[in-house]
């Protein structure tokens, strides 16, 4: 089930950006794609959400963008994680999975 | 952080290529999204279009992704400035409106604390400048005193080597000195300093070194000097060797020890030093005077400074040196210097006097000069307070006018944020405008004013800069922030609020009513403020017209006057007294010249030498205040035209050496001293700080009483000696009657003087006029620039008003046509908007009345010969506001009454 997007918690999207890029390089709708594809569906990045975040995150040093040729043979903007995104993946997926780890405990809590 | 940096960088100067590259993202974007659905069986067509839906148009994501770009403010701000620009030129005759008047508020007021800054604000240019203070002795001093703040070479002496107050002590005298290098001659200010001056002032020296200790341990010893470095610039043209090297003062060789920092002329501000002196040359550099050698404690004539030790308060400072004062009271009250001419309840008052710390800059100019300047600001103040009501008020006019357009911008979802921000960044504009003109007008208007305030040869001695320093700039920028945030704000705040429906519905609504009455209470205030300045300004010109009128009681119109001293040229007492005789001779002989008049002390210079007297008569009472003694030759009466009403005058018989046996005093003297008697024949004494006197000077004429010092003051005792019977001889006053205007003899007096003896230079000649005119300054300045501000402030307020009735008429123009149209009179159109414009005249009147009230006592000190709530003043400036405010509200009254009904109907 597509969860709507003012639902992502602060932090998410960039955390499944991040996430998206770990393995390699994509271009703007690659990276929608391959987070609807590793969120199961669940999340459908706009582009409207997407670029504002691929922008910022480039700006604040954690991704790189270059210019190649898209399946379609059209000149695409790819971006890839640069060594301080790789560690802010590392830490955020940390800092994520003590906080899931935590909620998940409460909610179980009768 | 660089890739930041970078980005930044990047945002903000090559946008062009950013926006360009996003576009060409984008549109991949859309076409690999549309490829994605003609891969799962959608038609081209369509699949292009619903990618353009999907994405949720291709505009706002591009916004969106601007907005999350690094330093997106500055882009706001830049996109604001020109935008403001825009506006401001699209409305010139606003723009400009606005400017003057800002640059007019701030220009008067920077030039007003520009001055006062520099005259009365400025500290010391040294090292912790606060912790150096004047010390000075309270009360009477029972002796011969040279200028405020001074105290006796021993008493310095006592206090420097017993106080644990400070770290150091040190003294000064000024003085003026005949300079002679490479065959030029000029008389110059210099600073007799003692050997711990540069040193407890922690100054220094550009080149070579300053004055020391040694320098100054014994008397008459070291020939050396430290020029000034603006002396040494200006004169010497900064020459590096001149160390070393011996230059004439009052021809004594002295050597050159060095040249003392930058910025740096003396502790006198106002006045600067050119040279500094050991004080210990005292003898040398004011011939036939000493007061060091022989060490009078009745003589007091050096300025004493300290520097507080770390942590020592002014209070407890002065705490600590009542003591030691007192013990030096009660030993110099035991001296025959004193007790010769003191009687017991003397002593008792005197011994009450104490140790007073003054802040070290203070001095006699600052004095003077501090309540008119800060009155000055005072005015400029409320002048600039009055701009920014206008300023206000016009930026409301024009919010009010731009209403539609803000409802527009809200209603396509402006933030009230960016509008009240772009609101602020135009009313910034313009008071930075205002600010850049106001500070060159500020420049001019000091330049005129220093020009106008001191004649040439005071300008160039008189260092206040018209250049601003970085505080007068702070103060600026301080003045433009306010303005435009108070009164920027103000209306910006009100244009956001700006109902929307409203707004767009119809503009002849009642959208601004409550700005109206905002506009019509800063044209309220604008009223009262002005009628404030008005009243102030005709209660100043009204004292300056009366002092010019009342003038000192002797016929001014035919007077030259000049100051020469030869003594300073190296001349003996016989030669000088030769000298002056000679002169006397000469000058009688010159054509032209009715009588040729002399006298030790200058006329309406402000100062005068003071004496205590005694006398068998009121011995034993002691007389209140020191009568203002004088040395004058023969003629010195005739030719000033004051009478002699009994006795007989001042003769050239009254010759003989070294005592005063005759003297001439006035009615106050003769009524003061020796009431109910014929004074004729009366005989009193000087009181002498070095010995015991007996009282043998005989009074031998009565003249009418004239003011002395200046024009303000009442006359006070005057008793005048004649100046062959003094002891010493030194400058002379020289006053010349001429049968025709005096200024046509001025070149040929400097020629025939320096024929006469080239050796002695004319020093100050100018008419009695100018003289008297120069004593006038402080009051002339005030009249004149409080004229201006009350002429301003009237201006202003007069825009505002019309400004206001012309917008209310401009509202009301619908109103106006029915009331036309349905048979009212073009008389009663005029009349009911002159209802309400004389509704706020009168409002305004009445509180600028009752404020004008309050507040005139406070400038009671600087009237003359008026009540500071004079009824005349008063009304006048009520009527001539009344009657400026009326005609231009009758302006725009006159206009609605022109109003064409069918027109205005068809129009709205």
């Amino acid at each position: 089930m597509p969860v709507p997007q003012t639902d992502l918690l602060q932090g998410t999207l960039d955390l499944l950006i991040l996430k998206a890029l770990a393995l390699q390089e994509l271009h703007g709708m690659g990276v929608s794609r391959r987070i609807a594809q590793i969120t199961g569906g669940a999340f459908d990045v706009k582009a409207g959400s997407l670029f504002p975040a691929l922008h910022r995150m480039e700006q604040a040093g954690w991704l790189t963008s270059s210019w190649g040729e898209s399946e379609t043979n059209r000149r695409a903007k790819f971006y890839a994680l640069t060594k301080t995104g790789k560690k802010q993946l590392h830490n955020e997926s940390e800092r994520w999975e003590r906080i899931s780890l935590a909620m998940a405990t409460a909610l179980r809590t009768a | 952080m660089i890739s930041s940096l970078r980005a930044l960088w990047n945002n903000l100067f090559r946008r062009k290529k950013l926006d360009r590259e996003l576009d060409e993202e984008l549109q991949a974007y859309l076409e690999l999204v549309s490829a994605e659905k003609m891969r799962q069986g959608v038609s081209p067509e369509d699949a292009y279009r619903d990618a353009r839906r999907d994405t949720g148009g291709v505009e706002q994501v591009k916004e969106s992704v601007r907005d999350v770009r690094a330093g997106v403010w500055l882009d706001s701000l830049a996109r604001d400035l020109r935008y403001g620009v825009r506006t401001l030129a699209k409305n010139p005759a606003f723009t400009l409106v606005a400017m003057a008047t800002l640059a007019l508020g701030i220009g008067a007021n920077t030039a007003m604390f520009s001055l006062l800054d520099q005259v009365v604000l400025r500290l010391l240019p040294i090292r912790d400048p606060e912790r150096v203070v004047i010390v000075r002795e309270t009360g009477n001093h029972y002796g011969n005193t040279y200028g405020a703040n001074t105290i006796s070479w021993p008493m310095f002496e006592d206090l420097r080597d017993n106080n644990q107050t400070f770290s150091g002590m040190f003294c000064r005298f000024p003085a003026t000195v005949a300079i002679g290098y490479a065959d030029r001659a000029a008389q110059i200010s210099a600073e007799l300093v003692s050997g711990s001056y540069f040193p407890v002032l922690g100054v220094g020296a550009a080149l070579g070194r300053t004055i020391a200790p040694d320098d100054d341990a014994v008397p008459d010893s070291r020939r050396v000097v430290v020029l000034s470095y603006s002396f040494w610039r200006t004169y010497f043209d900064g020459d590096r060797s001149i160390v070393g090297r011996t230059i004439n003062l009052n021809s004594y060789a002295m050597t050159v020890i060095g040249v003392a920092q930058p910025g740096f002329d003396g502790v006198e501000l106002g006045v600067p030093a050119k040279v500094f002196v050991p004080i210990m040359m005292k003898t040398e550099m004011t011939p036939r005077s000493d007061g060091l050698k022989d060490r009078p404690r009745r003589l007091s004539w050096v300025t004493a400074y300290g520097r507080l030790k770390p942590g020592v308060s002014v209070q407890q400072a002065e705490a600590s040196l009542q003591p030691i004062l007192h013990s030096i009271l009660e030993m110099e009250a035991l001296q025959p210097e004193f007790t010769g001419n003191t009687t017991a309840s003397d002593r008792q008052l005197f011994l009450r006097n104490r140790v007073e710390l003054l802040p070290g800059s203070e001095n006699e100019l600052r004095d003077d000069m501090r309540k008119p300047l800060w009155l000055l600001l005072a005015l400029t103040g409320a002048v600039l307070l009055l701009a920014c009501a206008n300023l206000a008020n016009l930026l409301l006019a024009r919010d009010t006018a731009r209403e539609r357009q803000l409802a527009v911008r809200l209603a396509i979802r402006a933030g009230r944020a960016r509008i009240v921000c772009q609101l602020l960044t135009e009313t910034l504009l313009l008071s930075t405008g205002g600010a850049v003109v106001g500070l060159a007008l500020a420049f001019l208007t000091d330049l005129i004013l220093l020009r106008i305030y001191l004649p040439a040869d005071a300008a160039a001695e008189f260092v206040v800069s018209p250049i601003p320093d970085v505080r007068v700039l702070a103060f600026v920028v301080g003045a433009m922030l306010l303005t435009a945030l108070v009164f920027g704000l103000l209306p910006a705040l009100r244009g956001s609020r700006t109902e929307i429906t409203l707004s767009l519905k119809d503009r002849s609504g009642a959208a601004s009513a409550g700005g109206i009455s905002l506009r019509r209470i800063l044209v309220g205030i604008q009223v009262a403020l002005s009628l404030l300045l008005l009243v102030g300004a005709g209660l100043f010109v009204r004292t300056l017209r009366n002092l010019e009128n009342l003038g000192p009681g002797f016929p001014t119109d035919r007077l030259l006057t000049f100051t020469i001293d030869p003594s300073l040229s190296g001349y003996s007492d016989g030669e000088t007294k030769s000298f002056f005789e000679r002169l006397n001779v000469n000058l009688q002989t010159m054509p032209g010249v009715a009588s040729v008049g002399f006298s030790t002390m200058p006329l309406l210079k402000g100062y005068a030498w003071q004496n205590a007297i005694l006398g068998k008569d009121f011995e034993g009472a002691p007389i209140e205040g020191q009568p203002v003694l004088c040395e004058v030759g023969p003629d010195y009466f005739a030719t000033l035209g004051i009478p002699i009403v009994a006795g007989r005058a001042i003769t050239a018989q009254d010759d003989g050496p070294v005592e005063y046996k005759s003297a001439v005093v006035n009615e106050t003297f003769a009524r003061k001293y020796f009431p109910g008697r014929n004074p004729i024949g009366q005989r009193f004494g000087l009181v002498n700080e070095m010995k015991p006197v007996s009282p043998d000077i005989e009074v031998v004429g009565v003249i009418p009483d004239k003011k002395y010092r200046d024009l303000r003051e009442t006359p006070p005792a005057q008793a005048f000696f004649p100046y062959f019977q003094g002891a010493k001889f030194r400058f002379m006053n020289v006053y010349l009657r001429t049968q025709a205007d005096p200024r046509q003899f001025e070149n040929e007096l400097r020629e025939r003087m320096r024929q006469f003896d080239s050796h002695v230079p004319v020093v100050g000649l100018r008419t009695m006029n100018e003289q008297i005119g120069f004593s006038l300054r402080t009051e002339r300045l005030v009249a004149s620039l409080s004229a201006v501000f009350g002429g301003l402030a009237t201006l202003l307020a007069v825009i505002g008003l019309y400004g206001v009735t012309a917008y209310t008429v401009m509202r009301r123009t619908r109103e106006i046509g029915i009331r036309l149209a349905l048979g009212a009179l073009r008389s009663n159109v005029i009349g009911m908007v002159m209802r309400e414009v004389f509704l706020l005249i009168g409002a305004g009147l009445v509180v600028g009345f009752s404020l004008a009230l309050a507040l005139a006592n406070l400038i009671r000190s600087q009237l003359f010969g008026l009540n500071p709530r004079d009824p005349l003043t008063f009304v006048g400036s009520a009527i001539v506001l009344a009657l400026a405010a009326g005609l231009a509200g009758l302006i725009p009254a006159l206009h609605a009454s022109y109003v064409d009904p069918t027109t205005a109907l068809r129009n709205e």
